[in-house]
């Protein structure tokens, strides 16, 4: 479990999604809503809600938000998502501010307005299609991926301190006698920028990396406990 | 025992792959205008009638040498001999009649009978012979009898066999034969105004006008003075005469005017369907190709990304003008058409191409209604289906689509992942945008056939920077093997799943991908 909050703007079929998964992961969700309607519907569904005034400044700075907390700007009024977006960015400059577009001119509009990652319903879409028409295979799998009925799927494994792959070369470690596959990950002694593995650079893990990995959701576990090894040796 | 004979012939030719294929060739050289290869068979027959034509005027004034003689009675004229009778050939056949006769006759426990197929199949032929491009081609093909020379003019009706090959000439006058009532009307017009104009002058100057001795005489100087060419030849010499004159020089103008814009009005209107239609002629001469249903945010999306890679082998079909009109603006082609009807989608070489219709209205009932069309006029036609919710799956998968894209189910994902692991977001981001560090892509074995046999190991992989992600095995019902074994072997119809740049892929592409010589 993250120790973070997330903000949503908008009671949508996106924001039920969300908030029923979330849970999960957020120590604090809250849904907030401009209309008294939304307001109850979500009251009723049982998710921790707020009704505010969105277009006022004032309200949304009594909104107790801290740098590492996610702002999720899910409003069904596109006009309002981009207002709301640039209201957000003035108040809390350093905030992760994720948005959800539903056209390429909101998603120009909504990078303009501060949002850090926006993502555009019909892009992901369109990119799909594309990907079902030329890479039918591929598509199959990254679809298996994301579904968390799937029996494999992407991992993020934080390198623990004592970890026997600490100091150790990417080269050096065989990934496949466990099982699973290093897609990439974050050096954080060159840079917080992901790193591909197929990028040829020649990195080393060190304490604090991530690594990015796809394999069975067992192995993975077994995997993530494994690299803790060190400390149990000792 | 002759009877029976033709009966096991007709069974013979109704049953053989090759008589079957050769006929199938020689119907779309003459006769299938979506056949990639036609338009060179139509070339090479308007070159002939050119270079014929062109002899007949040189030999006005010029003797030819033997050769060329040759060559345009002989050569020309056996081609046209051999085309007319492959028209005629391809028009019906007579095995399947009899093939028909047969099985009703079992069926009925009748006599077979050989006269009927023979009858229809022979009715069939004779009423081909007499429409009247059959007339043309016969015509074109008398020059070549000599002792009768006064043939040579049947040169001419060559021409009229371009009418076969020169689909703007068909196009005219398809246009023209839209406007018959007008022109019909016109020409009516134009027949009273001329027999009454000739008729008057005929009366007021026949005893004073030396060049009018006849009547033909003065329908001559009618037709020549409404059509305004005016050659002088005959004038009016008497006051009456020359209003007789006026008049019908400006009923005349008035007429051509009238004509004209006829004509005009009738090819503005026909012109956006012209054009249609040539979209749709130059689609289905490829071997696959996309038709797009709607133009709303989907459809603009994914064009904006990737009409590039689909140039020319895409169509939107929109019943929107005023999306129709947007779409052409934009630069992408579309058609003012209902997807849902079924001649629309007939209109599509449905039997030659491989079509991917991508059904992506914002109306459900729309998308599962252009789904059942195109999947009940060939179930070839793969369909990827835009659903709005997830109560619209199961419908979708019942009315035939292949693939079901969910916009809001995919943004939610990606909105999940964008918070949950933010990392990995941009990992499959990459991945899913095709970024050229994060390459996801397919290695075929039939067209990498290098690869068959080899050992997953043996292909070093980690060498050339490319990451095995996984295996499908070859057939529809083949397994997917994710992260395979390093000693799993490849065959023949495999798809290897690598990840890695984009020049690492195609580098392993140019090594693995060799001619295959048959």
């Amino acid at each position: 479990m993250f120790n973070r909050k997330a903000l949503m703007f908008g009671y949508s079929n996106t924001t039920k999604f969300l908030a029923e998964n979330l849970t999960k992961e957020l120590h604090y969700l809250v849904i907030i809503v401009d209309d008294e309607e939304s307001y109850q519907e979500a009251k009723k569904a049982g998710y921790r809600v707020k009704l505010l005034d969105i277009t006022d400044d004032n309200a949304l700075e009594e909104l107790d938000v801290a740098e590492d907390d996610y702002l999720i700007c899910v409003m069904k009024d596109h006009y309002i998502n981009v207002f709301l977006t640039l209201s957000l960015h003035a108040l809390f400059p350093k905030t992760t501010i994720i948005a959800l577009s539903d056209s390429y001119h909101a998603t120009q509009k909504l990078k303009m307005a501060g949002a850090t990652r926006i993502i555009d319903l019909y892009q992901v879409s369109a990119n799909r299609i594309h990907n079902i028409l030329t890479k039918p295979v591929a598509t199959k799998l990254i679809e298996r991926l994301f579904s968390p009925e799937e029996e494999f799927s992407f991992k993020e494994i934080l390198i623990p301190k004592n970890s026997i792959l600490d100091a150790v070369m990417v080269d050096d470690f065989d990934f496949s006698k466990h099982g699973i596959i290093l897609v990439g990950m974050i050096d954080k002694r060159l840079s917080k920028q992901f790193i591909f593995i197929t990028s040829g650079l020649e990195n080393r893990f060190d304490i604090g990396d991530t690594l990015v990995c796809i394999g069975y959701n067992d192995d993975l576990n077994k995997f993530e406990e494994y690299i803790k090894g060190k400390e149990d040796e000792s | 025992m002759l009877k029976e004979l033709l009966i096991q012939y007709a069974f013979f030719l109704h049953g053989s792959k090759r008589y079957k294929n050769i006929k199938t060739t020689a119907y779309n050289f003459l006769l299938n205008s979506d056949y990639e290869y036609k338009k060179y068979f139509d070339i090479f027959m308007i070159s002939l009638i050119v270079v014929s034509i062109a002899i007949l005027v040189y030999e006005v004034k010029n003797p030819v040498p033997y050769w060329v003689d040759f060559f345009d009675i002989y050569l020309v004229t056996v081609i046209f001999l051999m085309e007319y009778i492959a028209r005629v050939w391809v028009h019906n056949d007579w095995h399947k009649q009899v093939v028909k006769e047969v099985g009703e006759a079992e069926f009925l426990n009748r006599k077979v009978s050989l006269w009927r197929p023979s009858k229809e199949t022979l009715k069939g032929k004779i009423r081909y012979l007499l429409t009247p491009t059959a007339i043309i081609d016969l015509l074109a093909i008398l020059p070549a009898y000599r002792p009768l020379r006064v043939l040579r003019i049947f040169v001419l009706f060559r021409v009229f066999k371009l009418l076969r090959y020169t689909k703007s000439i068909n196009q005219f006058l398809g246009v023209l034969a839209s406007k018959k009532f007008e022109l019909f009307t016109l020409l009516f017009l134009l027949v009273f105004i001329t027999v009454t104009a000739g008729i008057a002058i005929y009366v007021f100057e026949q005893n004073e006008n030396e060049n009018i001795e006849s009547i033909f005489d003065a329908l001559y100087w009618a037709l020549i003075t409404i059509s305004t060419v005016g050659y002088g030849d005959i004038s009016p010499v008497t006051p009456e005469g020359r209003v007789v004159s006026m008049m019908i020089i400006v009923s005349g103008i008035a007429m051509i005017s009238f004509v004209t814009s006829v004509i005009v009005s009738s090819f503005s209107e026909k012109l956006d369907e012209l054009k249609e239609n040539r979209i749709v002629e130059e689609l289905n001469k490829k071997d696959e190709f996309m038709i797009i249903c709607g133009y709303g945010q989907m459809t603009r999306m994914f064009l904006r990304y990737y009409a590039k890679e689909y140039t020319n082998r895409y169509i939107v079909i929109e019943n929107d003008k005023d999306k129709v009109d947007e779409a052409i603006k934009e630069g992408y082609k579309a058609i003012h058409e209902d997807a849902s009807r079924h001649d629309v989608i007939k209109r599509f070489n449905l039997q030659y191409s491989n079509i991917t219709l991508l059904a992506l209205t914002g109306n459900d009932i729309a998308n599962i209604y252009i789904t059942l069309n195109a999947k009940s006029l060939s179930r070839k036609i793969k369909v990827i289906a835009r659903a709005r919710t997830e109560k619209m799956i199961k419908k979708y998968q019942l009315a035939g689509a292949d693939s079901i894209v969910r916009p809001n189910v995919i943004a939610d994902r990606m909105l999940y992942t964008a918070i949950t692991q933010p990392v990995m977001y941009k990992a499959i981001y990459a991945i899913l945008t095709g970024k050229n560090m994060a390459l996801l892509d397919e290695i075929n074995l039939s067209q990498s056939e290098l690869l068959v046999g080899k050992k997953i190991e043996e292909l070093e992989l980690k060498k050339q920077k490319l990451l095995c992600i996984g295996l499908q095995r070859a057939g529809e019902e083949g397994e997917f093997i994710f992260n395979p074994p390093v000693e799993t072997t490849l065959e023949e119809g495999d798809i290897l799943l690598v990840m890695g740049r984009k020049v690492s892929i195609e580098y392993f592409r140019s090594i693995y991908t060799k001619v295959k010589y048959v």
